[in-house]
């Protein structure tokens, strides 16, 4: 987008006020201190903050979800939840964790360190960027509201029709349920594009797509995904809701309709976005493991395409969800074979992390801990998945809990585990403290016993036989000896509780950190990617002056030289001493765009739209009348804040500028 | 900051708005009285934003250099269109409404345009200043607008196409204009140098060669025997009763339906002029068709005889409460040529009584098929 | 260069994950007779699957075995010592080509077993037998079609076991009434989805008579976790002894006993949605049900020898006392037959839970029936009300439901 360009004195004929001056009538919020601060921001960092803030919190209420279904299954005919509850908290714990943890964890962690890490300034649209955090927050405001408006959604994160229709779910949830993804899809929408532009366009010179960070690449692949399976979910969503809302029967089986409609179109979305849940993690420990191993990534250029390539094959195996429902045994077993095929690029990337530690000076610091812990629990939980493309064995085990079992070492294990790593990693580089390493040595330990307490028998409790979803579990069909399914069930319980120490323990960290935390050195990891070269934490504008890039992992290679003749690794500078001479050699105007209202306006008129669905036509059009209030605002909204001064672009071209209108 | 005529519209909106609220809790949460005053309180707020933006247009105008500096207005589409608005209206009250509403439509539109057309001219002395203060008032409303429309226009256009074309040059036509626009693409991308004016071109042709054949299609009508199944109703239940004579236009080949292939429990034959059934997962005959209580079962019906046949489906009697005339309670598929098939979907919620079992047969051929209902 | 001190910590992790991980499996192992174990492969179909999985969970286990060893390895070898920085080697491609054809190799030949077992499951030239699987909330509904060389001449209905011949290869047509179930006997085969609107082919073969259990699969609601079915394998002369039973005329209670009494408050209350074939109302025309009018999903258990069967509601409860049940599940497969066979007696009946499922069913289920409630499905039920019988009624009809063997 162009910025105004104000017309200066000479060329205005001075009769003329100047109409520039007009357009400040509606004003943009000036940077202030306190919550407006936050509540307008449009700067990457603050948004990144408030995603995983936003986001941490939905993690401690979906745990508490978690933990209520562990307290009524460890006992038999377990009476602490009914049969409704159950369900209500089973479909809501995933749904939370999918959409409203891990998703936007990982989107804190792409929204502030992706400009970071390809040196640039902010998102190609700031204020889209705001608005996709509001629309997440309002998504999940929706979702959770439930519980207290006549119960959550009951029908399985899956939702599977026709049990998700008006007769089969009379209460409200599955309506909320609906929206909320519709409106936090919306959220995702917007968010992927803003970071494939970001990425393509405002990469530092010198940046090609071969020498960008993994982590960058693997956010790249999760927002191509993102744009090609959530036009998939959100029209099941909207067939869903008109069937719900408006009396529609796309999945009445009295009108014709065939229920494996829904299937087919949640699982083509339901399956890349697993990898949109696990990338990221992939992506964080492909930026931990070099550095603690003091080595590049191994094979970087097969780590890249393998991520491109399992995204592309993502795409091509979701009937593995259904090989139970009827499919026929062509399609079966095309499924089957495609399934296998994607364990393939996934086991390149083990061996490539293995292979990066090989021969490298292994540093144990927590970061490191749980990167290691992604990789193996990670394997386990991927070998379990190959016996799941094996369909006819996967008749036995689908709908067990070897399949929670399963999806819980690949999302606990793969994605939690990297973002914890994540945590640990960059914590100093985001609020400039480092986090305890002590208490984090305790958080893994739990975590990753309790972790392994909880799910590990439930390999056990599947191939027993124990189904899923079941709000009870009953001693009929518990079996005989100490190992059955009340042993296993009780050992699950008590591992849950384990692992929420450790989660406590990591929360109690972040208290203590910011209590009174160590003040992190600029460099305190020996870090190797350009998001190091800024201060800790980054100023406003990230960099003094846009890095140039020749190497891939830059910043290393900027502290490091090779012996010609030894070929070891030397250092001639340290981190502070290069974050100094980019201070030094500052550029002079750095223009930034000012913080805006309207995305949060927007996405509150969203959220009122959506609800006009459950409360009826006047709530709708009030909401539809502040969104189209709020576009018009978001229009009219001049570039800068009066505030700040009007820079023009650098002369010497070498900035990308931020669009102000994004 | 805030001027007086903003003042107004805002304090005109806050009225509409807590009238609003109270129409929705005192008369009626969702009444059109609630959604009028909501549109009320939206279009005020507007207005208002309006004229804050503008500063009630007094910023602008310092009248005396606006005189100095002022241009002859540019010319203006809008009078025009807004009298094709009313001429509309008029000749949608002596026709249909949707000529009507369509005239109301272009009229606000061409309203809107004119008074915002109006107000930019004279804002300033800087035409190009103008011109995009202009954009910047109406571009939100003016872009998805118009985006909404096309789309409208071709969804339209392209659902006359396939209803006019036969199934499968439908079919056809639908690979070839998306190979066609695949290629296009492909060879745009190649090209980057190509990029500009070739593919502004290219969405112009596309767009006229939409208009051409859609509104030869829509001009046409639709297809023959969709033509004649909306002539005579077949979509009514009164379609399906065995008297009538049905037309010749159904679906000729019912087992190619993909939500078919695994619904059908049993397909009855008529083949040599002798009836038989097979069921689904047994390879021999079975002389009776057994179907699960309250539960929609598909059966198929496959005439391999030369001539026409008709599935007719015996469910017993019923007692018209009314009259005490009993009637017979059955169904039957629509007359079938050589080797096509039709399908029913039977719910039978009550088991026969002895008297009156139920069970297929096909007029003019021997012999019956029983159907049990345990 | 200023970092952070290195933080020394056990590497032992990795190892004792590792021995955590297949000590655990080897103990699943060591559960006995978890009814539905899907390990224990009692007929042909699944011995299909189970032999697929001794192929495939071995080379699973090993492949996981050899990556944590190796990363133990890595993670203790290359742990800092003091050396210096490594060179910045940034790969190999020719193992990275090796690590990645070895695994494709490996899944080839898994794929191939595979695919042998996908088509090999989903034969149905030779079935000898049809029996069709409703799923409804909550609970399953058999019926045998006429099969005259199986001596079924008017079709059998029945709820809660499915009984079927020994070393017959039984073909089961699923489908539903009203959402998705799916119908799993582990120790028989794989599971299968009963969709409304579509029937699903699932093949079933017991080598030996026994009774085996089974619970629905795909999430069907609020009562999911009581959905459970029972399958019954009965000597081909023990099933023809089943089917005749099945087939015997209704006898009406002899008059003046409680039973009659029974038959009269069972007519008054329970043939609204429950059918027993042959029964008939005071005036001699025969008592139809009309579930379809009161239950949304169109259908209820039909009770015709009710007692001919081990459990109600759903297999939810069981018919028989607890030290009775346990005569028939534990029986060998010689005397399997006859235990199952002879039903169940008075002094055998699980009194309490049917007593209790009489006063008041939706205690002791969680189901959509409570009739305020009732405004999406038009006012039908969507499983048994509370009756609001009295204990006398309850009596009476205990008594009566005992003579439907």
């Amino acid at each position: 987008m162009a910025i105004i360009e104000r017309p200066s004195s000479e060329v205005t004929t001075p009769a003329v006020v100047a109409p520039s001056q007009a357009l400040g009538a509606i004003r943009r919020p000036v940077a202030s201190k306190g919550w407006r601060e936050w509540l307008f921001t449009v700067d990457h960092k603050k948004i990144g903050i408030m995603y995983g803030v936003v986001a941490m919190v939905f993690f401690i209420v979906g745990g508490v979800e978690a933990l209520l279904i562990r307290l009524q299954l460890a006992l038999p005919d377990g009476r602490i939840l009914s049969a409704d509850q159950y369900n209500q908290m089973f479909t809501m714990h995933a749904t939370t964790m999918i959409f409203l943890f891990a998703m936007p964890m990982a989107g804190a962690f792409a929204n502030y360190f992706l400009p970071l890490q390809i040196g640039a300034r902010d998102v190609a649209f700031p204020r889209l960027n705001a608005l996709s955090l509001w629309l997440l927050v309002i998504g999940g405001i929706v979702l959770n509201a439930s519980w207290f408006l006549g119960g959550a959604a009951d029908g399985g994160w899956f939702m599977y029709a026709p049990n998700s229709g008006p007769v089969f779910s009379p209460s409200n949830g599955v309506d909320f349920w609906v929206l909320g993804l519709q409106i936090a899809g919306i959220a995702s929408l917007i968010g992927s594009i803003n970071l494939i532009v970001t990425v393509l366009n405002m990469r530092a010179p010198g940046m090609t797509l071969m020498k960008m960070p993994v982590f960058t690449w693997m956010i790249l692949v999760v927002q191509f995904l993102l744009v090609f399976s959530l036009p998939v979910i959100t029209v099941a969503l909207v067939l869903l809701m008109f069937q719900r809302s408006y009396g529609a029967t796309f999945f009445d089986v009295s009108q014709g309709a065939d229920p494996l409609l829904w299937q087919h179109l949640f699982w083509i979305f339901g399956h890349p976005e697993v990898y949109v849940l696990i990338l990221p993690g992939f992506g964080i420990i492909s930026e931990v493991l070099p550095t603690f191993s003091r080595k590049p990534l191994f094979g970087y250029p097969f780590v890249v395409f393998s991520g491109a390539s399992i995204g592309l094959v993502g795409f091509g195996v979701w009937a593995h969800h259904m090989f139970a429902a009827g499919l026929g045994p062509v399609s079966v077993a095309v499924f089957s074979i495609s399934t296998m095929a994607i364990a393939i690029p996934t086991g390149v990337k083990i061996f490539n992390w293995l292979l990066t530690m090989w021969g490298g000076k292994i540093w144990y610091t927590t970061a490191m801990k749980f990167a290691i812990g992604l990789v193996v629990l990670f394997t386990i939980g991927g070998l379990s998945g190959v016996t799941h493309s094996v369909a006819p064995s996967d008749t036995q085990q689908t709908d067990t809990y070897y399949i929670v079992a399963h999806f819980h070492y690949v999302l606990f294990g793969g994605m939690v585990f990297g973002l914890f790593s994540g945590f640990y990693y960059w914590w100093p580089k985001v609020f400039g403290k480092l986090l305890n390493e002590k208490l984090g040595s305790w958080n893994f330990w739990f975590m990753v016993i309790g972790m392994n307490l909880t799910f590990g028998p439930m390999h056990i409790l599947g191939l027993q036989g124990q189904p899923r979803r079941m709000y009870v579990w009953t001693e009929a069909r518990a079996g005989e000896g100490l190992f059955n399914f009340g042993f296993w069930n009780m050992v699950s319980s008590i591992g849950s509780f384990v692992l929420s120490i450790g989660i406590l323990f990591f929360l109690i960290n972040v208290v203590i950190t910011a209590r009174n935390g160590k003040q992190a050195p600029a460099d305190p990891w020996d870090a190797r990617t350009l998001e190091w070269l800024a201060t800790s934490p980054p100023k406003e504008h990230n960099f003094d002056r846009i890095p140039v890039v020749h190497h891939l992992d830059e910043f290393f290679h900027r502290k490091y030289e090779e012996d010609a003749n030894t070929h070891t690794m030397r250092q001639i500078a340290t981190g502070e001493d290069l974050i100094r001479a980019e201070e030094a050699a500052a550029d002079s105007d750095i223009h930034l765009p000012g913080p805006s209202y309207w995305p949060l306006v927007l996405a509150i008129g969203v959220g009122v739209l959506g609800l006009g669905v459950v409360y009826g036509t006047p709530v709708m059009v009030f909401g539809a009348a502040v969104v189209l209030l709020a576009s018009f605002g978001w229009v009219l909204e001049p570039s800068v804040p009066e505030a700040i001064d009007y820079a023009s672009p650098d002369g010497d071209g070498h900035s990308k500028e931020i669009a102000t209108h994004g | 900051m805030f001027t007086p005529s903003s003042k107004y519209f805002v304090g005109l909106t806050g009225i509409a708005l807590v009238s609003a609220i109270l129409y929705m809790f005192l008369i009626n949460p969702s009444d059109l009285g609630a959604i009028a005053l909501f549109g009320v309180a939206a279009s005020s707020a507007l207005v208002a934003g309006f004229t804050l933006f503008t500063r009630d247009n007094d910023a602008f105008t310092d009248e005396e250099a606006v005189a100095a500096a002022a241009h002859a207005p540019g010319a203006s589409i809008w009078p025009i269109v807004f009298a094709l608005g009313a001429a509309l209206v008029l000749t949608g009250m002596a026709t249909v409404p949707v000529v009507f509403i369509l005239g109301i439509g272009v009229l606000f539109g061409a309203g809107l345009e004119w008074t915002i057309q109006n107000w930019s001219q004279r804002a300033s002395a800087d035409t190009a200043f103008n011109s995009f203060a202009r954009e910047r008032a109406i571009g939100a409303l003016e872009y998805p607008g118009l985006a909404a429309v096309g789309l409208a226009i071709i969804a339209y256009l392209f659902s006359r196409v396939f209803l006019a074309l036969s199934k499968d040059a439908g079919t056809i036509f639908f690979i070839v204009v998306a190979s066609v626009i695949f290629a296009i693409g492909f060879l745009i991308a190649l090209k980057p140098a190509m990029r500009g004016k070739a593919t502004v071109l290219v969405a112009v042709a596309g767009a006229v060669v939409l208009l051409v054949i859609g509104g030869i299609a829509a001009l046409s009508g639709e297809r023959h025997e969709l033509a004649v199944a909306s002539e005579e109703d077949h979509y009514s239940a009164e379609h399906r009763e065995c008297e009538v004579e049905k037309s010749e236009h159904y679906d000729h080949h019912a087992n190619n339906q993909v939500s078919l292939r695994s619904a059908v429990t049993a397909t009855i034959f008529v083949e040599d002029g002798k009836l038989r059934a097979q069921a689904i997962g047994i390879k021999k005959d079975i002389d009776t068709i057994t179907i699960p209580r309250s539960l929609g079962t598909t059966v198929m019906f496959r005439n391999l005889d030369e001539t026409e046949h008709r599935l007719v489906v015996n469910l017993g009697s019923h007692t018209v409460a009314e009259t005490g005339v009993k009637e017979k309670v059955g169904t039957c598929t629509q007359l079938t040529g050589k080797k096509q098939e039709q399908v029913l979907t039977l719910l039978i919620p009550k088991p026969a009584t002895a008297e009156e079992p139920y069970f297929f047969e096909v007029p003019g051929i021997e012999g019956q098929i029983k159907l049990v209902v345990p | 260069m200023d970092t952070v001190n290195n933080v020394k910590s056990p590497r032992r992790r990795i190892s004792t994950t590792l021995a955590g991980v297949t000590g655990l499996l080897f103990l699943a192992g060591c559960a006995t007779n978890a009814p539905q174990d899907t390990w224990q492969a009692k007929g042909p179909n699944a011995q299909k699957i189970s032999d697929l999985q001794w192929i495939v969970f071995p080379i699973a286990g090993v492949v996981g075995v050899l990556v944590l060893a190796l990363a133990g390895y890595i993670m203790f070898k290359y742990r800092d010592t003091g050396q210096p920085i490594p060179t910045q080697g940034h790969g190999k491609p020719t193992a990275e080509i090796i690590l990645t054809i070895v695994p494709a190799l490996i899944l080839t030949v898994v794929g191939v077993f595979t695919f042998r077992a996908i088509f090999d499951l989903a034969k149905t030239e030779d079935t000898e037998m049809i029996i069709n699987v409703t799923g409804q909330q909550w609970w399953w509904e058999y019926d045998y079609p006429v099969q005259t060389e199986l001596g079924i001449n008017t079709p059998i209905i029945s709820s809660g076991q499915l009984v079927m011949p020994v070393g017959t290869k039984v073909l089961l047509r699923e489908t539903s009434r009203d959402v998705i179930h799916s119908y799993w006997i582990p120790a028989l085969n794989g599971k299968k989805d009963a969709v409304p609107g579509r029937i699903h082919l699932l093949r079933l073969e017991a080598d030996k008579p026994g009774i085996f259990a089974g619970q629905c699969t795909e999430f069907c609601g609020l009562s999911h976790a009581n959905m459970r079915m029972e399958a019954v394998a009965l000597s081909k002369e023990d099933f023809a002894k089943w089917v005749a039973g099945q087939q015997k005329a209704y006898t009406s209670p002899a008059d003046g006993t409680l039973a009659k009494e029974g038959e009269t408050v069972f007519l008054n209350q329970c043939v609204r949605c429950h059918q027993v074939n042959g029964l008939k109302k005071a005036d001699g025309t025969p008592a139809l049900a009309a579930p379809d009018e009161n239950v949304y999903s169109g259908a209820a258990p039909n009770l015709s020898h009710l007692m001919s069967r081990n459990t109600f509601a759903g297999a939810m409860f069981d018919l028989l006392r607890k030290n009775c049940r346990s005569d028939v599940w534990d029986a060998t497969s010689e005397e399997f037959g006859a235990k199952y066979l002879a039903g169940v007696s008075e002094s055998c009946l699980n009194q309490t839970d049917l007593r209790a499922w009489l006063r008041n069913a939706p205690a002791m289920k969680p189901m959509y029936a409570d009739p305020t409630k009732l405004t999406k499905t038009g006012g039908k039920y969507r499983g048994m009300p509370n009756l609001g019988l009295t204990e006398d009624d309850i009596d009476k009809l205990v008594a009566y439901l005992l003579t439907l063997k």
